[in-house]
């Protein structure tokens, strides 16, 4: 029952949704329409699941006094604080839900990935090798790239964009597709596997 | 330099999180545990304003008791917390993956495999431009070449092994484009931070 | 140590203050070089320059984060200059949960500079008439999907929690008929998605504004015509607003544009570090064969 009834409710809704595809009857789009409905509200409950691991594990370390416990307190905090704040006096263009995304979570997210940059390059320079012909199809590859779309890629010869605009339309694409056609059937076979309750990995937990 | 309070902390906390680039330390770990918590505190506030509300709560509150249903698998995760009632948190995860998985396969053969196929597939017509048709039939050759690359389940012995030599050369070159464009995606991230710093905090540039 | 094993052993310090002087530098020293348009822009271009005004609306998927707003900000900003001057309705919406606070931010600030150059309320881009925030929605394909049927199903109210039916350009909006095509500024997998979904099943054209890093990736989608039209990266987004500049839908010049001379050197820079890794490799190697 544990385990049966999910499987049974994955089963019923994989078919169903699979079948609706190929039929256009009133019926059949007013099921899907409600369906489409339900599954806005649900995934918005899935948040909850996400906050809560945060709380819980948040909790647990100032409760524990573990290593950094007072970074915790910041995160619970400010959790609290924005949310609260859009909570009550709502998400306008000028309101103050809207400054903190701007001035404090943009300039955050932005600079965290912003410190890439610096990671690849190093990283690029210590462990970009032509080691090997398919090494150095790579870094060829890549050298032109980053020449033939930059500006001044056509000081070095007008034939350079274009010939870089041919690797992105022949070659790369070639092998993007095949990888996508690989993708996609395997796509496909997954979510066969689980309608069929062969991958149950989803379920989670021993009973 | 900018009179603004809010840019100055903007720029406090780029710089913050840039000082990782030196070592560890407090001023990192700050600003790093202030973007967890006001990134979650904001989806709060946002799956409330933007789903709860108007797409559940509004239409219950108009009589709409289908929505019921709904309610009831969305109440079902928060038994994850509780042990003995853990196992309901499957019934709605059940509903959304079988959902997802069953829309999912017309959707991926009409898109990416179907579609995909007719602009690999080389016609006549393809070569009413010689160069064009040339190019499609090398296009066509790569995209065979990588498929038969990665079919590992049989060993590429006699003909499918120059074939899938071929492929990696194909998928080598993807790769190598991919890493240019990646680099230009990861310097683009760095330049937009000191477009930040040297224009509305320090007034430098425009 | 020899001068080829130096040569693989430069300080990762030395590189990130090179890094950081070579991104500093061109903004003091600018120079100008003219920007290539590559072909995927120019048909997106072409395709907005195609739809007559007041006529069918164009949707904007606000689908990036604070992450990647220095190529996805300005594409979008750039677009919505060209959409609004040419009095193409839009409406934004947002599947990225960071999305909204950068679409609010991009939508403020282009109505606002369009209405300051106006010179009468005809002129003036007016919310709720010439463009609408719908905001963010959970179960991003069930809202694609949902959208074909009615967009006023799956958003009751706007972002501002205006009714939909309230809003003018939402009375004649009702689905993806009235819709000439969803421009997906993404910094995710959503494009595919709107091609497997609401373009298999409605038709709806579909062209992507996406990071450097994803845009190799769907060139295949560029090829059947799945795509009508791509921006990829700052790039991308500079050539993009170097067409709106060149055609006088606006004179402001772009922050990606000014991005480009440091993308530039930055490049050769990042070529000539692995450049000087291989050749102290290479010595490395010989002298150890030799040995």
């Amino acid at each position: 029952m544990k385990r049966t009834l999910p499987l049974a409710v994955c089963l019923i809704m994989g078919v169903l949704m699979m079948v609706q595809f190929f039929v256009p009857h009133p019926v059949s789009l007013q099921f899907n329409s409600t369906i489409l409905n339900w599954v806005i509200v649900l995934s918005a409950f899935a948040l909850v699941l996400a906050i809560g691991n945060l709380m819980v594990y948040h909790g647990n370390r100032i409760r524990r006094r573990q290593p950094g416990w007072i970074y915790s307190i910041v995160t619970l905090v400010s959790m609290t604080l924005m949310a609260g704040i859009g909570l009550v006096w709502g998400v306008d263009p000028d309101s103050l839900f809207q400054k903190i995304f701007l001035h404090v979570l943009t300039p955050l997210g932005a600079t965290m990935f912003a410190l890439l940059a610096y990671y690849m390059a190093s990283a690029a320079y210590r462990s970009f090798r032509a080691r090997s012909l398919e090494a150095t199809l790579l870094l060829l590859a890549a050298f032109v790239v980053m020449i033939g779309f930059m500006p001044f890629g056509q000081y070095l010869g007008r034939w350079f964009p274009a010939f870089a605009e041919w690797i992105m339309l022949v070659p790369n694409m070639a092998s993007k597709r095949g990888i996508q056609f690989g993708v996609a059937f395997g796509a496909i076979a997954t979510a066969l596997k689980i309608i069929l309750g062969i991958e149950r990995s989803w379920l989670g937990g021993k009973e | 330099m900018s009179p603004n309070p809010w840019i100055w902390i903007a720029a406090f906390l780029t710089l913050g999180i840039f000082s990782f680039l030196f070592k560890d330390n407090p001023v990192y770990r700050f600003s790093e545990h202030l973007f967890v918590g006001v990134a979650n505190g904001y989806y709060i506030a946002l799956y409330w304003h933007n789903t709860l509300r108007p797409n559940l709560v509004e239409p219950l509150a108009q009589g709409q008791f289908i929505y019921f249903v709904p309610l009831l698998l969305g109440l079902m995760y928060f038994a994850k917390f509780i042990p003995k009632i853990s196992w309901l948190v499957r019934i709605p995860i059940g509903f959304v993956i079988g959902w997802g998985a069953g829309i999912s396969i017309p959707a991926n053969f009409q898109a990416r495999i179907l579609r995909q196929i007719e602009g690999t597939v080389v016609t006549p017509s393809s070569f009413a431009n010689p160069w064009q048709g040339i190019w499609a039939a090398v296009i066509f050759i790569g995209v065979v070449a990588t498929v038969i690359y990665f079919y590992f389940s049989r060993e590429h012995k006699g003909i499918l092994k120059p074939v899938s030599r071929l492929g990696i050369i194909f998928i080598m070159i993807g790769f190598g484009a991919s890493f240019g464009y990646t680099i230009m995606a990861r310097v683009s991230l760095l330049i937009g931070r000191f477009q930040f710093l040297l224009g509305p905090w320090l007034g430098l540039i425009k | 140590m020899k001068w080829f094993e130096k040569l693989t052993r430069i300080d990762r310090r030395v590189i990130y203050v090179l890094l950081t002087a070579f991104v500093i530098l061109p903004f003091f020293i600018p120079f100008k070089i003219p920007e290539n348009v590559m072909p995927q822009t120019r048909r997106l271009f072409d395709f907005i320059e195609s739809i007559p005004a007041r006529d069918k609306a164009v949707i904007i998927s606000f689908d990036y984060s604070p992450s990647t707003q220095p190529e996805c900000h300005p594409m979008a900003i750039a677009l919505l200059r060209h959409c609004f001057k040419k009095r193409i309705p839009v409406i934004g919406i947002s599947y990225e949960p960071q999305g909204p606070g950068l679409a609010v931010d991009a939508l403020t600030l282009v109505s606002r500079e369009m209405n300051i150059d106006a010179a009468s309320r005809s002129d003036s881009v007016i919310y709720g008439q010439d463009y609408v925030y719908l905001g963010w929605k959970s179960g991003r394909v069930a809202a694609m999907l949902e959208m074909g049927e009615s967009i006023a199903r799956v958003y009751p109210v706007d972002y501002f929690q205006n009714p939909i039916d309230s809003l003018p350009l939402m009375r004649k909006v009702r689905n993806y008929k009235e819709i000439a095509i969803a421009i997906i500024v993404a910094a995710a997998t959503y494009p595919d998605e709107w091609v497997m979904y609401p373009q298999a099943r409605y038709g709806v054209k579909v062209a992507a504004g996406l990071t450097a890093v994803m845009a190799p990736e769907y060139y295949p989608f560029l090829q059947t015509g799945q795509f009508s039209g791509m921006l990829s990266g700052m790039k991308g987004a500079a050539e993009y607003e170097k067409l709106i500049l060149e055609h006088g839908y606006t004179d402001k010049p772009g922050r990606a544009e000014t991005g480009m001379n440091s993308q530039s050197i930055i490049h050769l820079l990042i070529i000539i570090f692995i450049v000087i890794g291989n050749v102290g490799y290479f010595f490395t190697r010989r002298n150890k064969g030799l040995q």
